[in-house]
């Protein structure tokens, strides 16, 4: 269950976005994509998740084909950097809208999401509206709305980019433990070096369309596939130092 | 085929069978022989000449005086200032006909100050001061939205800089306000060129185009004649409409009242007395509504009577009332409906259909009244919907659609726009989404087009004049009537019964919005 093939992915829009991508999301990993503005990650994503078609390609799921088929049908679900979260509902009722349809049954509904709003610690604030809540806890909701519903597959288009550095760092350990605790595959799209390397088993980089590089944080460092990769790791880098040198004073 | 481009092609052949199909009809009965004896004739040249010079006049007028008041309302230290903000567009709820009526009540021969002081205002000087009233608040509305969005760090700037007045004006202030000045400027232009109903009251022998061509079509029912003469109403609209539609807005469209307030005393307070004046103009024409509502005759009985009531009631005006209302709340809804849907094609589903769907609704824009009704009558001329409600009802959604749905449009692009795809991967229909979320999401937008349609039905006389009977007739056409009988009390009732029914439903905009305002910001903090 939850796992994920792209093969030979092609979008072209007025330019080629996706040029002949292929990777595989194993069923419970941790999988980032990181790469650049503009360099075709979220596209990828909507066509993962099935609001937009490549132009050519195959998307399986557990081996089935799955490139036709409407996103309602995929079990996967998506959680947003902007939240989508609707503002004139109650946090509970957020939660609840979509397993009031799934369960039919209002008393289920609840108590599910009471369950979902424990495990992301938002449970003191049920009754609150949107607008009531910071960002990070914004996001919590979000997640909790989107793992409530039960996917296999959980897609994040950046979701920690508007929040602050804190939030973003105690988030970041939250959704590490949710995804030990339900086995989910998750599929996580960041421009950020560090969430990416932090959170996943493994990360694909990507430039203008194209993969660079596909393995694990580790291998990654110690084995740049590319000069890209090379200089997207040692830009990284040379920032770590370098903030490292301006806090300490001393010289690495 | 999907339940979205079913919907969508619904749409379109709306569209296309209300605003393109007629105007095509209308192009092709047009006998082209005829043009140059028309634009030869001495009738057509005097009248363009006077439609010209009047409406150029009356433009600079209004959209001066339509910004001193936007100025003095930001930026002097009034009081008050949103309550007076709103007396300044009550004229906007009044057909053009009644502006001209009001200038009659008080300059006319008849009227309340002609007795003291001698003045002619029949003729040019009253269809300039008739046309004033009738724009200068839509050109303030729009101002007034314009000062809303100007940056006051730019001011902070400008001094910091050592700019003078004039530099902090040229750089600053005409740098965001140039775009609503001259979108202002066409918007009264074209207003005032195509509008009948003052000319045709104070006009006098004084004819303006429309008032030609009004004249042309209901006096003589020369369409072709009629449709020559719509065609160069319709080359200010145009201009116009492009405009808004290529020039970009400086703006980057945030909110911030900045409240920079003048701080040369002299010029502070002579602001305030013209923001007074202004509105105490406005107070008297509409005082002079409820004095000749109640007295015999204005200059040879002042005596009070209800004559004028009990001939207005026994000439029926319930059944006027009751038409009025019934096309009003029709077009309010329907055409919120159709002007919602369309915008939420075009703002959140972009398709192929949508891109011909949003030029088609806004270029409704580019229509003045008088042209859509007379394209209306030739080309329904024989059709079933002829002589109803129903060919009143659509000529006013079309007529007005183009504001709400740009309403409708700008709102539904500012709502999340993933909400759709938490949907689809919910399993929650489009159809609920939208009407669980988006609309509750957009219901002051919603609010606002109803209250649009709604007022702009009952004031409108320009597109519905050839296309209604006896027994369809709405009130604002009936001021007309009365009008052109000399029964200036029974007009001014009428006119003072649109005003209540309009006031009636701002308020109730107005309520709603500020307890669901508090509700949602203040109860729950």
């Amino acid at each position: 269950m939850g796992k994920l093939q792209a093969e030979n992915i092609v979008k072209v829009y007025n330019t080629t976005v996706l040029n002949n991508i292929s990777f595989e999301v194993m069923n419970g990993e941790f999988f980032s994509i990181l790469g650049p503005s503009g360099c075709g990650k979220t596209t990828l994503l909507k066509i993962l998740i099935g609001i937009e078609k490549p132009t050519s390609g195959v998307i399986k799921c557990d081996e089935q084909d799955i490139t036709a088929l409407d996103p309602s049908k995929r079990k996967m679900g998506i959680v947003f950097q902007n939240y989508a979260l609707f503002p004139n509902m109650t946090v509970l009722n957020n939660i609840m809208y979509p397993l009031n349809i799934k369960y039919k049954n209002k008393q289920i509904a609840e108590e599910k999401s009471m369950e979902f709003l424990r495990m992301v610690k938002m449970e003191d604030h049920s009754n609150k509206y949107p607008h009531q809540l910071s960002g990070g806890q914004q996001q919590r909701v979000a997640i909790a709305r989107t793992i409530s519903l039960q996917p296999e597959v959980i897609l994040f288009d950046e979701p920690m980019s508007a929040l602050d550095a804190d939030n973003r760092l105690s988030l970041r350990r939250e959704l590490k433990k949710i995804q030990q605790q339900l086995h989910t595959t998750m599929i996580y799209v960041t421009h950020d070096q560090e969430e990416a390397f932090s959170l996943s088993d493994r990360v694909m980089i990507m430039n203008s369309g194209n993969i660079e590089q596909i393995d694990t944080p580790n291998n990654i460092f110690n084995h740049p596939a590319s000069d890209y990769v090379k200089k997207f790791v040692c830009d990284h880098l040379t920032e770590k130092v370098s903030s490292i040198e301006k806090c300490t004073g001393i010289n690495l | 085929m999907s339940k979205n481009s079913k919907l969508n092609i619904l749409i379109l052949l709306f569209l296309g069978t209300t605003v393109f199909y007629p105007l095509v009809t209308m192009l092709f009965q047009v006998d082209w022989s005829t043009f140059s004896t028309l634009i030869n004739s001495s009738a057509f040249k005097e009248s363009m000449h006077n439609s010209l010079l009047s409406t150029s006049i009356a433009t600079v007028i209004s959209i001066l005086v339509a910004y001193l008041l936007a100025y003095a309302l930001n930026r002097t230290d009034i009081k008050h200032r949103e309550v007076l903000k709103v007396l300044i567009t009550v004229p906007m709820l009044i057909p053009s006909i009644s502006h001209g009526l009001g200038l009659i009540n008080l300059f006319g021969t008849n009227g309340i100050i002609t007795r003291f002081i001698h003045l002619n205002i029949i003729g040019p000087v009253g269809v300039v001061l008739g046309s004033l009233l009738y724009s200068a608040p839509v050109a303030f509305l729009m101002f007034n939205d314009g000062f809303n969005y100007i940056d006051n760090n730019m001011y902070h700037t400008a001094k910091v800089l050592g700019f003078n007045k004039w530099q902090t004006f040229k750089k600053v202030t005409l740098c965001y306000m140039l775009k609503p000045i001259l979108s202002a400027a066409f918007a009264v232009f074209t207003m005032i060129f195509t509008d009948y109903g003052v000319p045709l009251v104070v006009g006098g022998k004084y004819i303006t185009l429309p008032v030609f061509l009004y004249k042309e079509v209901i006096g003589l029912l020369d369409f072709s004649k009629g449709t020559l003469i719509g065609l160069f109403l319709l080359i200010p609209a145009l201009i116009s409409f492009l405009f808004d539609l290529l020039v970009e807005d400086y703006s980057d469209g945030e909110y911030m009242n900045s409240g920079i307030e003048v701080d040369n005393k002299i010029i502070n307070i002579l602001l305030k007395i013209f923001v007074y004046f202004i509105l105490i103009f406005i107070a008297v024409l509409f005082g002079s509504f409820i004095y000749f509502a109640f007295v015999n005759n204005a200059v040879l009985d002042k005596t009070f009577t209800l004559k004028h009531f009990d001939y207005v009631i026994s000439n029926g005006i319930g059944k006027y009332i009751f038409n009025s209302l019934f096309i009003a709340v029709a077009v309010s809804v329907f055409g919120t409906i159709i002007a919602y849907t369309a915008a939420y094609f075009t703002a959140r589903k972009k398709g192929k259909l949508s891109h011909i769907i949003h030029i088609l609704t806004i270029t409704s824009l580019a229509i003045p009244g008088i042209v859509l009704g007379l394209s209306y009558t030739i080309c329904f001329r024989k059709s079933f919907i002829y002589n109803t409600y129903i060919i009143l009802i659509i000529v006013n959604i079309v007529h007005f659609i183009a504001s709400p749905y740009l309403m409708a449009y700008n709102a539904l692009q500012k709502v999340n726009q993933n909400y759709e795809t938490v949907a689809k991967t919910c399993n929650i229909s489009l159809i609920k989404i939208v009407l669980d979320v988006i609309v509750p999401c957009t219901k002051k937008t919603i609010r606002e087009m109803l209250a649009y349609f709604f007022v702009n039905s009952m004031i409108t006389i320009s597109a519905i004049t050839f296309l209604f009977n006896t027994r369809t007739m709405p009130l604002s056409l009936l001021i007309n009537n009365y009008e052109s009988s000399m029964m200036l009390g029974e007009a001014a009732i009428v006119s003072m019964i649109i005003l209540m029914f309009n006031i009636v439903v701002k308020s109730a905009v107005y309520l709603i919005g500020r307890k669901e305002y508090r509700k949602n910001y203040v109860d729950s903090k």
